[in-house]
């Protein structure tokens, strides 16, 4: 069932976020994501029923469940420690919430004995969860959840918690599942290789406000606040003010007392944040010719770092930069302290208009 | 192979291997942790000595004790009023210990600092307290003397007293049993259904086992001990502790000290079978 938010308030503590509305369609899967602090657990347990909003409504299924506790919402949660209950056997735990909706014995240990053998738990079904691996965890919250058949059901960084390899296939289990029910589903996330395997839409919070919702790829590659942009994987975010668009709908930026070209035209004068991936910037020796089409950024090399796919490059020009290059680092011809040249497309570079007031970024069309 | 036993032999026996060893055990020994703690240890074994040899050294005394009928009935008495006063503090005190845990309301320190207060009173004061609210003209006793429930030189004024020193101990060992118990469990639990009274008692309150057992027993310990609260309020039926302090001023030492030693040794009974049928009270690990 879809899950409406709608100009929903919260204070706790120190912490508060007002007018925040969002909205997740039925069986799609949404990842919320931000930067700690940002709110999104909060938002989460607003949800869920766990905290009591002081303004705005919530709807699940059109049905408004603001004033509901959270065991009349029929939202199921997951934590990121899964929060099983330790005093109760993997087969306890899957029943609890059966046994608390007063399903009858008989079903509820069919209903079970399908869970446990769909989530491949039945040689666990007799111990205690504090013995079992975080992915056996992940698959008895998981089972525990869907027991009850929730409208919806709400993670808060479920994966999180996991080693590389059980992460990458509770994923698959867990976007399977969402198919296979028709789940419609809103997880919290800082990771975003999470949000493009998972999600139908991201959305991202931060300080109480979703900054921006879309597809992960609309997101990721046009973020339009400098969260998104960290989040997104911007490594090299650089502020300068706008100079004339070019006739080729291009702005040259001032940075420093340098000029970086970029694609999209803005208006002269104003405060803009370009964004550069990493991984888009190419370096080259001192001695390359000067090229109309691309960026070119003299300074040193400071320190190199290997890294699974290349090297990462420290580079101090006008301003510092990180670069990744492909490729075996050992054999790279440049050494710490060399001059080299960091070469930069003007499609690569990323524009972000920035406003004194904050909540008012936006990108460049 | 008899060459490396033989080597094995000459190198668990080197100079070397007796330095790590030595260097080990040094390391690692709780010696100076102990050192200093079996001061306390000591003092409180020598205290039971200078009660127990004299016992033994006279045993009349200690036979007389045992079949004395007013012995025995002072000791039904503390033991019953001690048990119904933990009962009394699990009823009203784990309810308190799991509000005070859970509330962040600002009210919460003054309740805190109210629960503690019985702690820092000097027991005459406690009894002073007890024996104005519930005399028969009192705040409490008044209204309770209408149904017909009194407690000067009572029964029901025992049970009072012990229950008011023995609060902050059951009540504050219950909240930090509480405090451990994650909310995010509890929020599950409704999540699944539960509504807060059931997510309370099929969650929160077997998690906290361990602690209400260990608050139960500290508090039935400091009910049955108490003395100046309770000879303030009822002074009969004989309890225990005024019943040796009686026999100290009546019939001296040895008298008092048989009737102590036998306290002690119920104690110690009644505190190592508790703490035998509740050593795996609360743990849910299969690996233990």
């Amino acid at each position: 069932m879809m899950i409406a938010v709608e100009g929903v308030s919260l204070t706790r503590g120190d912490f508060s976020f007002a007018g925040i509305s969002l909205q997740v369609p039925e069986s799609s899967y949404a990842v919320l994501m931000g930067p700690s602090g940002a709110g999104k657990t909060l938002l989460l347990e607003s949800i869920g029923g766990f905290l009591q909003v002081t303004g705005g409504r919530i709807l699940v299924g059109g049905r408004d469940v603001t004033m509901l506790p959270p065991e009349k919402r029929g939202i199921g949660f997951m934590y990121q420690d899964y929060s099983l209950f330790p005093h109760l056997t993997v087969e306890e735990n899957i029943a609890y919430g059966l046994k608390m909706k007063g399903i009858s014995s008989r079903e509820r240990t069919s209903t079970v004995n399908t869970l446990l053998s769909s989530f491949s738990l039945q040689p666990l079904a007799q111990r205690h969860t504090g013995s079992l691996s975080g992915g056996e965890k992940q698959r008895v919250a998981l089972a525990r959840a869907l027991a009850t058949r929730p409208s919806a059901l709400l993670l808060d960084e479920p994966f999180a918690a996991l080693d590389p390899e059980a992460r990458l296939s509770c994923m698959d289990e867990v976007k399977a599942l969402q198919r296979e029910h028709g789940l419609t589903i809103l997880q919290v996330s800082h990771d975003r290789d999470e949000a493009y395997r998972l999600a139908d839409q991201v959305m991202v919070m931060d300080k109480g406000r979703i900054l921006q919702a879309g597809t992960p790829a609309a997101v990721f590659s046009c973020p339009v606040h400098p969260t998104i942009a960290a989040l997104a994987g911007f490594e090299n975010m650089l502020e300068g003010i706008s100079g004339a668009a070019s006739e080729g709908g291009r702005t040259l930026l001032s940075i420093g007392t340098t000029g970086i070209i970029a694609e999209g035209a803005v208006p002269a004068g104003e405060r803009i944040l370009a964004c550069i991936r990493s991984r888009d910037i190419m370096l080259a020796g001192a001695d390359i010719s000067r090229s109309e089409q691309v960026n070119r950024i003299e300074g040193q090399v400071i320190s190199m770092v290997a890294t699974d796919h290349g090297c990462q490059v420290r580079f101090a020009g006008p301003f510092p930069l990180l670069i990744d290059i492909p490729g075996n680092w050992s054999s790279w011809e440049y050494r710490p302290g060399e001059r080299v040249v960091a070469l930069v497309d003007p499609e690569d570079v990323h524009l972000i208009r920035l406003s004194k007031r904050p909540g008012e970024e936006g990108n460049v069309p | 192979m008899a060459r490396t036993a033989a080597g094995r032999g000459s190198l668990m026996s080197s100079p070397e291997h007796r330095l790590r060893k030595k260097y080990w055990s040094s390391g690692n020994s709780l010696a100076a942790f102990w050192i200093p703690g079996m001061i306390l240890v000591g003092i409180i074994a020598l205290a039971l000595l200078v009660i127990a040899v004299p016992v033994f050294q006279n045993p009349g005394y200690l036979a007389g004790a045992a079949s004395d009928p007013m012995v025995f009935q002072a000791f039904f008495v503390t033991f019953l009023a001690g048990f119904c006063a933990v009962g009394i503090l699990a009823i009203t005190g784990t309810p308190l210990a799991y509000a005070l845990s859970r509330s962040d309301t600002p009210w919460k320190g003054i309740v805190e600092t109210l629960v503690d207060i019985p702690l820092v009173l000097p027991h005459t004061v406690a009894g002073l307290m007890v024996y104005l609210l519930f005399m028969s003209r009192g705040l409490l006793g008044a209204p309770f003397g209408g149904i017909g429930l009194t407690f000067e030189d009572a029964f029901p004024g025992i049970v009072a007293a012990m229950v008011f020193v023995a609060i902050p101990y059951y009540v504050n060992a219950v909240r930090e049993g509480f405090g451990r118990v994650p909310v995010q469990l509890e929020n599950v639990a409704r999540s699944l259904g539960a509504s807060h009274a059931r997510a309370f008692i099929t969650v929160s309150l077997p998690l906290t086992t361990r602690h209400i057992l260990y608050g139960a027993l500290l508090a039935w310990g400091r009910a049955i001990g108490e003395f100046a609260a309770v000879i303030m309020i009822a002074y009969f039926p004989v309890v225990i502790s005024t019943l040796i302090y009686y026999r100290f001023n009546t019939g001296g030492i040895a008298e008092s000290q048989a009737i102590a030693f036998i306290l002690i040794l119920l104690c110690l009974v009644l505190f190592f079978v508790f703490r035998f049928l509740t050593r795996r009270a609360g743990v849910y690990d299969d690996r233990s």
